[in-house]
Order: C-alpha cells, then structure tokens, then sequence
C-alpha cells in the first residue's frame, strides 16, 4: 500500500516539472526534444567513465547534464540559423551526440555494462526503496530531487510568464519589443534538459518522455488559454499517474508502460471530443447548421 | 501567476512530500514467525529461483522476478515485483554487475532486509576479472562452472539456516542432496567436453558469458562482442574470430538465446569467405535458464543442455550446411 502511493506520487511529480514545461514545448513545436535529449546524453556518461572510472551516480548525472545541455543548445542554435527547420535540427543533433557515445562505449569501455540502461535510467518501481532521511522521516529520495525540479520550473514560468508567452506565440513581435527571444528560448531548453535527466534518473526515459509531450497536446485540443492548458497538462499527467498504476498492478505489467498508454488514451479521447477540432464537435457544428439553414428556408406559405 | 495560486502550489508540494516520507517506512511485519510458515523469498534470475527451490524445498515459497530468456540487464520490473520485494523475508540475487543498476536497488533493500548476493560465498581468487573492466570488477556468469554453482548452494542454504534456524537440518539434507546431483553433473560435463577432439574445442559464441566454462572444462572460449549486450560487434571482432574459425576448421557456433543472431550470421559470412563452412550449432543458455516445466528449465538441466550441444556439433566430421 505505502510502497505504491509513494509510485504514484513519484510519477505525479514527473508529470507536474515536465507538465509545467511541455505546454511551451509542444506550443513551440520541439516536443521531440526530450527523446533527443534521452539519447545525446551518452556521451556524458562515456565521458565520466573515462576520465573517473565511475558509474556512480552523482557524477554520471552530472555528465550527462552537461551533455544534454549542450544538446539544447546546439538544437536551438541550428534553429536560430534559420538554415533548418525545427524538427531537422532536432534530428541533426542527438543522432550525432549519440553515435559519439556508442563509439565510447566500443572503443573505451568494452567489456563492461556502460549504456543508459545500467547507468543513468531509473525505473519507477525502485523509487520506494531508495530513501533519504529529511528531517527525522524517511522520505523517497526521487520525489526530494523532484519536487526541487517542481519548484525551479514553478519559478521559472511563474516569474517569465508573460515574456515565455509572447516569445512562443509572436518571437518577432517580442524581439521588437525587447523580450529577448532567443535568451528565453534558451532558458527554456536548459530547464528542459536538467529536467529530462533528473526525472530519467528517478523514473527512466520513457515515462518522462511521455509526460513532456503526451499531456501538453492532449490539452492543447481542449483549450485555447496558455494558462488553461499548463494546468490541464498537469491534471491529465496526474490522471495518468493514478491510472496507469491501478492498470498497472492489475495486470502485473510495467508501471511507467501503464502510464504511458493512459496518457495516450487521454489524448485519444481529446482528439475524438475536443471541442473545436474533434470529429465529434466537427458533427455537431454540421448538424446545428444544417437545422439553421433548414430554418432560416422560405416559410412556407 | 498569482501569488495565491504558488501558494497553494506550493502548500501542495508540501504535502505530497510529506505522503511520500510517512509512507517509506520499514516492511510491514508479518503475522506468524519464520519457523512457523513458509519463508517468503525473492530471486531475481531464474537459475537463482530454481536452486533456492531445491534447496529450500517446501520451507521456501518463491517469487522469480526474472523469467526465462530474460537479459538481467533488460529485465523491466512489473508493479507487483516491488511487493514481491518489500514483503520478502529474504532476497537473493547474482551480484558481481549481473543486475546491472538494479544493484543500487539491492543495496538500499540489504539495510531493511536480508539480501544475499549468491556469489559472496566464492573466494575472489577463484573469480574470473570482467574482460575490459576496471581492477576489481568480476566476470558475473559463475555458474557455468558447476563447482562455483555448489559453493552459490551453500551461501543459499546458509542463509536460509540464518533465517530459519528451526529447520537448519533439512536445508543441510536438501543441500547435500543437490550437491550430489552437481558433482555428477560436473563430471558428466567434463566427460562430454573432453570427448570433442582437441582441435575443435573451440567455443564461438556472440556474447562473452563463458570464460568459467571455459576454464574448468577445457575449451577455449572466443566471443564476438564483449560482455555487455548492449555493445555492438565490431567489423574488426567478426574478421578476427572468422580467422581463428578457419584456421582451426571448427565445425560450429553458437547463438545465445539472449544475443540477436545477427552477429553470428555476419560471422558465418566471413569464415565462409576464408573457406570455412561453418554451422551454428544450437542456441546455447547463458543469462537465463529456460521454460518451467521443460528439462533446461532447471539449473542442471540448462547445463547439461548446453554441454551436450557444445559436444555434439563441435565432435561433428563432416559439415553440412543448414542442418
């Protein structure tokens, strides 16, 4: 019973630090980002083990930060040159980063279990296991990291609220009003990728993927309002979270795998009853106008 | 934002943390004594699974995490593995890396409960270093030498005893009846190994899991890719194996039921190109043992398999391709 809230409050947490910057992701159109993000970090971890022989944890999360970073950045400015589109400079990116790695591992480190599997993705189903102390109660260890992440991102849309809102919907209005685009752009790639690898640590690659982008464009067909969608991106994250645990020990199956499909179910649902675009609303505007017409038709007479 | 909604935000946070702290506590004690029910332990490779079985006989009630022709590398834990975890009396998994980062997770579980890595048991003089690894790292597949496996029994029955002190005499008898059957089947694998003629006791195999069997049985061991699955061959190991393949006119390798095959076919391709037909000569177990219920499901009968198969196509004259 305890070991499972603790699983499902993990997984909230996820979904609220990735819900709370995946809006601005999807909105902005690089919600692959945090998959790139999942496989350019490699490298990183290559690189501790050359330089430290270690695979512990603190500074393999640490290599593999500086690399996811240097991933964003390198994704955001191929965007900039405005020589390639978004979803190309995504692709042009992390392929790159994560061939480097794989030419570490056979090259440096053959012969031991150096991949993402064995060093860096966590799996949610351990979380309860592993504990730290705070303040005379033992408390999971990934939900301390990530309601430290929560709360940075918290502050990082709350206090550039208005500034991330005009730089994604207008960047050429906001540069001319001196928003800094690009510097905010940045800010929003750098949160993304420290994000991605605590949350990979804690949980492993696929749940954070999903909840970066899954929830986000689900409520983006239910809503027009920025404000609206970031804290429908956390709900549907959250029902995610609860469902799929339930399914999840139902079936004896994989909790994050669980919680993936339930958020997909979710956008599923949304794409079918959103309520602009949905094929059902879609029917309905048709019916409704279909009576006007009838109506509005020459009386009899 | 308002300043009243990061309030609540916040006020929220708290007490999500708060949920998770109260919770994280040590397992819920059980009702009965050990000595009186069954003790409740969980392994995480089934070779593991099956030796705690026959050891712990009707005393034991066990929980396999890992099933058959699972990589402990890849194994992907279900929501009920973490019960299965908490509410074991005692859990005994392979140690040495086998489970890879899952060892994070052994060693927080070992300062609530008994968790045994089967291996401490064996000298680390009798340890094979993990090809390519740094000082200190061990080649984890030990029990491919049977006489490894019975020393892995004694730490199991040891701890059982430790735990269930009440019914020590029976785990002794159940031990010294497995042992028996593994000193036979020690020799039965020695027998057949050393009945394939010299020149072709030569073992291929695409992942590096049998350096033990290879020292104790007398058969020199080459592998394609090194001892992560994960590693790719490179075209360089393909030609360097396909060349000793050819030179020694070995008739066979082996495809592992853990490793893709396609490595061995590239293989294969290579050592034709130097005139040497060779065929793959059965899947070997290396990771994991097979089906329940099935002869190779079990520990001996898993290596009494793949003796057999090393055996039979490697003593094999004449070659015919595809048979």
């Amino acid at each position: 019973m305890n070991d499972d809230l603790v699983i499902v409050v993990v997984a909230g947490l996820v979904a609220t630090a990735c819900g709370l910057l995946g809006p601005f992701l999807v909105l902005r159109r690089i919600a692959l980002l945090s998959d790139a993000v999942s496989h350019a970090v490699l490298p990183g971890i290559v690189a501790v083990w050359l330089v430290g022989q270690t695979r512990a944890p603190l500074p393999v999360i640490a290599g593999a930060a500086a690399f996811a970073v240097l991933c964003v950045l390198a994704i955001d400015a191929l965007r900039a040159s405005g020589l390639v589109a978004s979803d190309a400079a995504i692709a042009l990116v992390f392929p790159a980063l994560f061939s480097l790695g794989v030419l570490g591992v056979t090259h440096f480190a053959d012969g031991i279990h150096l991949d993402l599997d064995s060093t860096i993705y966590g799996e949610i189903a351990f979380t309860p296991f592993d504990t730290v102390t705070l303040g005379g109660v033992e408390v999971a260890r990934a939900a301390v990291v990530l309601a430290v992440v929560v709360l940075a991102n918290l502050a990082l849309i709350a206090l550039l609220w208005k500034e991330l809102k005009a730089t994604t919907f207008d960047p050429e209005f906001s540069a001319t009003v001196r928003l800094r685009p690009r510097l905010l752009s940045r800010l929003l790639l750098v949160a993304v990728a420290v994000t991605a690898v605590a949350a990979f640590e804690a949980v492993g690659a696929i749940l954070v993927v999903t909840m970066l982008i899954v929830p986000a464009a689900t409520a983006y067909l239910l809503t027009d309002r920025l404000v609206v969608m970031v804290g429908l991106t956390v709900g549907i994250g959250w029902i995610g979270a609860v469902a799929g645990h339930r399914i999840a020990l139902g079936l004896d199956s994989s909790i994050a795998g669980a919680m993936g499909l339930v958020c997909a179910a979710c956008f599923v649902l949304a794409l079918v009853g959103s309520p602009r675009y949905g094929p059902a609303a879609r029917a309905m505007r048709h019916r409704t106008r279909a009576v006007d017409t009838a109506g509005a038709g020459p009386r009899p007479g | 934002m308002t300043a009243g909604t990061l309030r609540v935000v916040l006020a929220a946070l708290a007490a999500l943390l708060a949920l998770a702290g109260c919770t994280a506590g040590p397992p819920t004690a059980a009702a009965a004594p050990i000595g009186e029910r069954a003790v409740r332990v969980t392994t995480t490779t089934n070779f593991i699974t099956d030796t705690v079985r026959r050891i712990g006989g009707d005393r034991v009630e066990v929980t396999g995490l890992m099933g058959p022709g699972v990589d402990p590398h890849l194994y992907r834990a279900s929501a009920q593995d973490v019960r299965a975890l908490r509410e074991a009396d005692i859990v005994f998994y392979g140690g040495l890396g086998l489970e890879g980062k899952m060892a994070d997770l052994l060693a927080d579980l070992a300062q609530h409960q008994t968790t045994t890595a089967v291996t401490d048991g064996i000298p680390r003089e009798a340890l094979l270093p993990a090809p390519g690894g740094a000082p200190g790292q061990y080649d984890p597949h030990i029990w491919f030498d049977v006489t490894l496996w019975e020393q892995v029994s004694a730490t199991i029955a040891a701890t059982l005893s430790e735990r269930d002190p009440q019914h020590a005499a029976t785990y002794r008898q159940n031990l010294d009846a497995y042992r028996s059957e593994l000193r036979a089947l020690d020799t039965e694998v020695r027998t057949r190994i050393a009945a394939i003629p010299p020149a072709h006791r030569l073992l291929v195999t695409s992942h590096d899991a049998f350096a033990y069997f290879g020292r104790r049985y007398g058969i020199e061991v080459a592998a394609i890719q090194g001892i992560s699955t994960a590693a790719e061959a490179t075209t360089a190991d393909v030609e360097r194996v396909a060349d000793l393949l050819a030179s020694r006119a070995v008739p066979a390798v082996f495809v592992e039921t853990s490793v893709p095959r396609q490595t061995i076919d590239a293989l294969l391709a290579a050592a034709a190109r130097r005139g040497q037909q060779a065929r793959v000569g059965g899947e070997l177990f290396t990771d994991a043992a097979g089906a329940p219920d099935t002869p190779e499901g079990s520990y001996i009968g898993m290596l009494r398999a793949n003796a057999g198969r090393i055996a039979d196509s490697l003593s094999a004259t004449t070659v015919t391709q595809g048979g």
